[in-house]
């Protein structure tokens, strides 16, 4: 089951990186792309030794081709753990990021990625931390440590703190959270992931997206600050619950659009094959 | 006068600190939602929020406040009425058919006397038309009306509605007069009307007749005995006929008529008595004008007011907030798809 749910992904843009992997890098190495065409003198492999283009060398050089080698990048996942993540029928938030964890530390290690964690809540959860290990169960470990966790309320600073430890380097960072906090710390956070590739992860479930059926009374209880608030749904407050779902829509893609930064939705159920499209519609 | 409130079951009060319970809040009456700031903020749905535990107290409390039963306690209150109750024991006799004499009789040549006579007005008619005056003058009092003749015939028993006692009055006309004049029975019938009734005002029983009656001693006393229980204030407008005794006079030739044996009699009461002697219409206005006055006096009493309960006002409230907790809970989401 844990293999059928395994995604692909592929960066679009070329990192550093020196362990060899599927991802288009930087340095030069055994791969399938070519660079250029070097001296033999320069670069002694005579493996590589392209006799049609020495043939063609006007000084009479031997030629030896240069390819540019596929790296494997490290892929962190920030995962917030608030209180908020834990609401969510049949699945509560946080499972569907467990279960984006257990597809991702599968899909990973398949690439020869190293695959780590952070967690934050109101600040950095280090109790959640794993590092960048390449192993394939650590995706499931994860998933666990993930669904055995209380949070408190969550915050942009938590996720400030959590992104300090990954900031200037570079890889695949998914920040999966349902951005239920202010978002004025959000930007800041963007700039110190500059050199990494992050894909945001809107975890959204669908009783908060969609109002009830049927209208009536809600008295509510904010999970993260315990206060409470009746609504009565009506069709007017019906069109303003959209409204407000959309509103939150547009801050969060105006926020990550103005970095080229494409958000992917999750609903209800973390749809390995959407994660996958996504990819590849990024790197075509 | 007070207007304090007294618990019948006070005891019931010391639970009044349950009402309280609705204000503490449990998670299980709310829905969990993860961020409130999410929403729209809705002013009508906070004030429906804030509004229901506020009936839950009310429910609670008042139906704490209704099991205790407030109300103001029975009191006594020092009232001014000029009201009475009035008896008038109307003699249906064959005699009070008779004519009454003109109102200047006295001039008349007695050899026409006769004559004059039969021309006058029937002493029942002028009686009822007096009467009815009489009745319609005085709305706050409560009249009873019998008849008597050889046997009392109560018509119209005590009453505040004057249309009643008018039609009682009209009555009279139907039909001629009755044999007899039971003055004894028809009082001892009159006074039975006043048994079982609450003493609210001063009693007067206005009796109306042409003539008397000898009383054996056993009436006599049953007589005596009712008035001063019933505390009964007697009236007897006594219409002479032309040939009948004057109550006033000491000639010893009506020292055995039944009028006079009647008024020796009711001069023996310890209840007050009042005697009218009218011979002509004029005079039997007149008595009825003064029996007017002489009752028109203010009557103090104590009136108790019996205790007022309140509970039924609680019991209002508690319902009406219990029919708005029912509305707050039809209209609620149980769960949130």
């Amino acid at each position: 089951m844990s293999t059928s749910r395994e995604f692909h992904y592929r960066l679009p843009r070329r990192s550093g990186g020196w362990r060899p992997g599927s991802h288009p890098g930087s340095s030069l190495g055994a791969g399938q792309e070519f660079v250029s065409h070097v001296s033999l003198y320069d670069r002694p492999d005579p493996r590589r030794l392209d006799l049609r283009a020495s043939l063609r060398e006007v000084r009479g050089d031997w030629l030896v081709r240069v390819n540019r080698q596929r790296v494997s990048v490290p892929v962190h996942v920030i995962a917030d753990v608030s209180t908020s993540m834990s609401f969510g029928l049949p699945k509560s938030k946080l499972h569907i990021v467990a279960d984006f964890v257990t597809a991702l530390g599968h899909s990973a290690f398949r690439v020869g990625d190293a695959l780590g964690m952070f967690a934050f809540d109101a600040h950095e959860r280090p109790d959640l931390f794993v590092p960048a290990l390449l192993s394939r169960g650590v995706g499931d470990v994860m998933a666990s440590m993930l669904t055995n966790c209380t949070g408190a309320a969550g915050s942009g600073e938590g996720l400030e703190e959590a992104v300090l430890h990954l900031a200037g380097r570079p890889g695949l960072i998914f920040i999966a959270s349902d951005f239920h906090w202010p978002l004025d710390r959000l930007d800041g956070v963007l700039d110190l992931l500059t050199h990494a590739y992050v894909v945001p992860l809107v975890i959204w479930d669908p009783a908060e997206m969609q109002p009830p059926k049927r209208d009536g009374l809600m008295p509510l209880r904010d999970l993260e600050s315990g206060r409470r608030s009746t609504v009565w749904l009506r069709p007017g407050m019906r069109a303003r619950w959209h409204e407000a779902v959309q509103r939150r829509r547009a801050e969060l893609s105006a926020i990550f659009s103005a970095r080229g930064i494409r958000p992917f939705y999750i609903s209800g159920e973390f749809d390995n094959e959407a994660l996958s499209h996504y990819f590849f519609e990024v790197t075509a | 006068m007070s207007s304090s409130i007294a618990f019948e079951h006070p005891w019931a009060l010391a639970l009044l600190p349950l009402a309280l319970l609705p204000l503490l809040r449990r998670r299980r009456d709310t829905l969990a939602f993860p961020s409130l700031a999410w929403l729209p903020p809705d002013r009508v749905g906070q004030i429906i929020g804030w509004l229901w535990p506020v009936f839950a107290v009310l429910a609670l409390a008042s139906s704490i406040l209704a099991l205790a039963q407030p109300g103001r306690p029975q009191t006594q209150v020092q009232r001014t009425g000029k009201g009475a109750e009035i008896l008038v024991l109307l003699d249906r006799s064959r005699s009070m058919d008779d004519r009454m004499l003109p109102a200047n009789w006295r001039e008349i040549d007695p050899a026409n006397l006769l004559y004059h006579l039969a021309k006058g007005p029937q002493k029942a008619q002028v009686a009822r038309e007096l009467l009815s005056q009489f009745v319609s003058r005085r709305p706050d009092d409560r009249f009873s009306l019998m008849y008597f003749s050889n046997r009392p015939l109560g018509v119209v028993p005590f009453t505040q509605h004057d249309a009643v006692m008018q039609a009682g009055i009209a009555a009279g006309a139907i039909g001629r007069g009755l044999a007899d004049t039971e003055v004894g029975r028809g009082l001892i019938a009159a006074i039975a009307q006043f048994d079982q009734r609450a003493y609210s005002g001063s009693r007067i029983m206005l009796l109306v007749s042409d003539g008397g009656a000898h009383l054996d001693a056993e009436t006599m006393q049953r007589i005596r005995f009712g008035l001063a229980r019933n505390r009964i204030a007697l009236y007897w407008i006594y219409l002479r006929s032309y040939n009948s005794a004057k109550l006033d006079s000491t000639e010893p030739r009506w020292e055995n008529a039944p009028e006079m044996a009647l008024h020796r009699f009711f001069r023996t009461l310890q209840t007050p008595y009042r005697v009218y002697q009218a011979e002509d219409p004029g005079e039997l206005s007149r008595a009825v004008a003064d029996v007017e006055r002489q009752q028109n006096l203010p009557l103090d009493f104590l009136e108790q007011i019996p205790r007022q309960d309140y509970s039924r006002v609680f019991l209002a409230v508690a319902a009406f907030s219990c029919a708005m907790l029912l509305l707050y809970r039809s209209m609620l989401l149980r769960s949130l798809p």
